[in-house]
């Protein structure tokens, strides 16, 4: 079984998918169980009905959406199990695993070009605008109307720290060592973003994440866990944040003197022919899956990259008994049908696999200070935008600072410190 | 040979960006609205890397890959969480400054301007554009338009796409229903698909009043053959089964009306014109126009200068500044109006709605999405692209009060547009100031629908055919006559 037998992932609680019971542990994301249940294909792709499941496990991506409790387009991966929810897959008939529309695919094996096809006579054209509407779309309408949340209040802090990962942490910590009023915020459950993975034992004690949480409550302070930072806008001349956690369903809209975005990167797709492949994950988020789950994603692993996070992951995987290769070539094919079944590198090996970790580490993610105005520039020594943010953390916008990976890939422990810089600038 | 999926929330392939930029789209604003990249559920969070990488691997310059402008909201956010903000708790703003018409100098393959041609248009928006096809169907050669952005860069690349004949007076009636039939026919006669579908209009009148000015409405609208119909709340229920029923009393329905996606109508007109002689160039603002002797002698360009015999102005919201550069004072004021779309649903709205009296309006797009927006009386006249808070908040409480089962929907990316706002809601036609010097501006948040029809009209006109009389009705100098009868029926 793809869970780790050992009585800390014991599961407690059955959520359904499509029908069948899937069991899962309280807390743990739908993403995350279905991964330990082997159900990798959640929905089929909006053009080509590919085959689609989790990749990020970290809200960046948009590939793992379904209908949670009948509400649609849901991301799997950031929503928490519940004993008795009910999930479905999005566009797919009869469902996501044996999909009558998956013959697009094969069939088109040049894709289509939208633009120009059957553009004429009038009547083929108007068929193909109401053939292809009835296919378009993912999601179906809700059954019923959402719950209203409580009216909302705005709320004041002298800071906000957004992301609890090493780097919000260690600027939340200054920033409440100061005696200031922060409310530190994180999508998931717990603190410790990419501590939680284990990847980097050194980074941080263990114990630190809980720490901080106590000493931003004792200086008045707050923290908001399962709280996604929706965005950042102007309205009224200063930046306010939109938060917004579902269980309960609360939305919050804050003012601070010092906002500190720390929300972390992208993961990566790789960008191989066959890339969008089930099976193929962010191997930090595997590794996560792992450290808090037991979830195994398969037993033959493949981890792209050659850095010291790859051979990290590998070293992962391999302890926790699986067979796990570290594939440091370019990687040219990915085969399979419903799931990665072997890579085929340019030189012409091809490495048998059941899960692919990407093993680069993630892409900045500049899109909360884009949002406020910061300048991003292209970096060809890590191959994309990063922010323009300086080793103090400080940005082009007054009160807005950032740090860690949300500027640029760094190691655990530069995050701790570049966050605690961050949080020193933000104190005046 | 198999695919590499470079965004895989909406399947656009390695293959599909190679084929954006060969066919000219070089810029990232070009390739992401021809390929769709970043436009899905993740915003170009997972894509947007790969594909620039791509880009640069292909030749692309440093200012063409200058990133897209960032879209609120960062994450999506639902229309339940967003109507419980109260839109009063955040007074009218500017939002995050963004640059309204981003203008890298983009040295693409493009080859000198022409020096010499019989009509340059300013503006590359659908007014433009289609003028330059209509032109040139009537065989003018020598058109030039310049546009200063990419296409797609200006409001008729920021519409929701409806395309109506509910009008209040009987020439826009005809002229709303000469473009829904140009609209039909686009795919056609460009070979470039426009996702025109008749799904319908369908209006909501909240009181007596509103009910009055529908029938009368329709009154002038039946005169002219439409079908339109007055129903009653549980009439327009069988037309919108999630509507509430109780928010109105009255709608008024047209099934002919209908809705496109804006941006292959730009492409398509563009690639026609281009293809019998016309010369489309984009990135090239215009910076005087040489008058002399009461005529405009040449427009002139950082790209070089060319003298022509006819300057049309279709610059939309930027159409005072360029009449001023030949001394002119046009009336028109820029106005924000801010619009959204949510995640892509599967279909379940047939028509587009408005909610008279509020602003609202929705539709639902080919992709499945719902696309609107709401005009904000406090909005003040400038051009300002800024996204807002206020705006979705306000959106939110209408849209998810008619329709209530929106509250689980998740908004995924807002923007803003400018209406090019004149005194009595009707466009500016004509020649203004120099006699060869033509105005097509001035259609307050319709000109995208009325451009099939207008531009038609002003090409039949310009190449000494008949005059329409539009021509003699909406010229400038109404506003110093003090005559003309103004439009009441704009959205938003």
């Amino acid at each position: 079984m793809p869970r780790l037998r050992d009585s800390r992932f014991a599961t407690d609680c059955t959520v359904t998918f499509d029908g069948h019971a899937v069991p899962a542990r309280s807390g743990e994301s739908v993403a995350s169980a279905l991964l330990a249940a082997e159900r990798l294909v959640v929905s089929r792709s909006s053009k080509y009905h590919r085959p689609r499941g989790p990749f990020c496990l970290s809200g960046s991506c948009g590939s793992c959406l379904v209908r949670v409790d009948g509400e649609p387009n849901r991301r799997a991966c950031r929503t928490p199990c519940r004993d008795g929810m009910t999930v479905e897959s999005q566009n797919a008939w009869p469902d996501a695993s044996h999909d009558l529309l998956g013959v697009i695919d094969p069939l088109t094996p040049h894709g289509l070009d939208v633009h120009h096809m059957f553009t004429s006579p009038l009547t083929v054209n108007r068929a193909l605008v109401t053939f292809t509407r009835r296919l378009a779309g993912f999601g179906r309408m809700p059954d019923r109307p959402a719950p209203a949340g409580p009216p909302v209040t705005p709320e004041c802090f002298d800071a906000l720290v957004l992301g609890a990962g090493p780097a919000g942490l260690a600027a939340a910590e200054v920033l409440a060592a100061e005696g200031k009023r922060v409310l530190l915020v994180d999508r998931d459950l717990l603190p410790g973003g990419r501590l939680r993975t284990g990847l980097e034992p050194g980074a941080a004690p263990p114990s630190w994440p809980a720490g901080v949480l106590r000493a931003v409550t004792a200086a008045g302070g707050e923290f908001a866990l399962g709280t996604t930072a929706t965005g950042i806008w102007r309205d009224g001349g200063s930046p306010v944040c939109l938060l917004v956690s579902d269980d309960p369903p609360r939305t919050r809209l804050v003012r601070a003197a010092r906002i500190v975005a720390c929300t972390g990167g992208h993961a990566r797709p790789p960008t191989f022919e066959g890339n969008d492949l089930p099976g193929i994950h962010s191997g930090r988020a595997l590794a996560l899956a792992l450290a808090e789950h037991g979830v195994l994603p398969g037993r033959h692993v493949a981890v792209l990259g050659a850095g010291p996070e790859a051979a990290a992951l590998s070293a992962r995987f391999a302890a926790a008994g699986l067979d796990a290769t570290q594939v440091r070539g370019a990687v040219t094919l990915a085969r399979g049908r419903s799931r990665v079944r072997s890579l085929l590198l340019a030189d012409g090996t091809s490495i048998p696999c059941d899960v692919v970790a990407q093993g680069e580490p993630p892409a900045p993610g500049p899109d909360l200070l884009r949002a406020l105005g910061v300048g991003v520039d292209w970096d060809p020594d890590i191959e994309a935008f990063a922010p323009r943010v300086a080793p103090d953390g400080t940005t082009s916008v007054p009160g807005l600072l950032a740090a860690g990976e949300v500027a640029r890939p760094v190691s655990a422990a530069e995050a701790v410190a570049w966050g605690r810089r961050a949080g020193e600038a933000a104190r005046g | 040979m198999g695919k590499t999926i470079l965004c895989a929330c909406e399947d656009v392939t390695l293959s599909d960006v190679r084929r954006a930029f060969a066919e000219g789209h070089r810029d990232l604003e070009s390739v992401k609205r021809y390929t769709g990249f970043g436009t899905g559920p993740c915003q170009g969070k997972s894509c947007l890397n790969a594909v620039v990488q791509e880009m640069i691997r292909l030749g692309a310059t440093a200012a063409e890959i200058a990133p897209f402008t960032p879209r609120p909201p960062v994450q999506p956010v639902t229309f339940g969480s967003l109507a419980a903000l109260d839109p009063e708790a955040l007074p009218v703003d500017h939002g995050v400054p963004v640059p309204a018409l981003p203008a890298p100098p983009c040295p693409g393959p493009s080859g000198p301007l022409p020096e010499r041609a019989d009509v340059v248009i300013v503006g590359g928006g659908i007014l433009g554009l289609s003028l330059a096809h209509q032109l040139t169907l009537r065989g003018v050669r020598e058109v030039v338009v310049l546009e200063r952005s990419y296409l797609n860069a200006g409001a008729s690349g920021r519409n929701g796409g409806g395309v109506r004949a509910q009008w209040s007076t009987p020439t826009m009636v005809r002229l709303g229903l000469r473009s829904l039939k140009l609209f039909g026919s686009f795919a056609g006669d460009t070979g470039v698909n426009g996702w025109f579908r008749r799904g319908g209009y369908l209006f909501l009148a909240p009181d007596g009043s509103q009910v009055k000015r529908l029938e009368r409405n329709q009154a002038i609208q039946r005169e002219q053959g439409m079908r339109t119909r007055i129903l009653s709340p549980g009439e327009a229920c069988a037309v919108v089964p999630q509507l509430d029923g109780s928010r109105f009393v009255a709608a008024s329905w047209n099934p002919d009306d209908g809705v496109v996606f804006p941006w292959p109508f730009l492409w398509g007109y563009a690639d026609a014109a281009r293809s019998r002689g016309a010369t489309v160039r984009t990135f090239t603002p215009v910076t005087g126009l040489d008058v002399q002797g009461g005529l405009v002698r040449a427009v002139e360009t950082a790209s070089g200068r060319i003298r022509c015999d006819t300057v049309v102005n279709a610059a939309g919201a930027w159409s005072p500044g360029v009449a001023r550069l030949a001394g002119v004072n046009l009336p028109n004021r820029p106005t924000r109006h801010e619009i959204l779309v949510s995640g892509p649903m599967k279909p379940w709205l047939g028509p587009l709605v408005s909610a008279l009296g509020t602003g609202l309006y929705f539709s639902q797009s080919q992709r499945g999405e719902i696309v609107g927006g709401m005009g904000d009386p406090d909005e003040p006249a400038g051009i300002s692209h800024g996204s807002t808070l206020r705006f979705l908040a306000r959106f939110s409480r209408a849209l998810v009060g008619y329709v209530p089962l929106t509250a689980g929907l998740p908004v995924m990316r807002q923007w803003a547009g400018s209406y090019d706002v004149t005194p009595d809601n009707n466009p500016i036609l004509g020649a203004a100031g120099p006699a060869n010097f033509l105005q097509l501006n001035g259609f307050v948040g319709h000109g995208f629908m009325m451009a099939p029809a207008v531009t038609e009209a002003m090409a039949e006109w310009m190449t000494g055919r008949e005059k329409d009389e539009i021509f003699d009705r909406f010229t400038l100098d109404r506003f110093a006559s003090g005559g003309g009868v103004g439009e009441d029926f704009i959205i938003g």
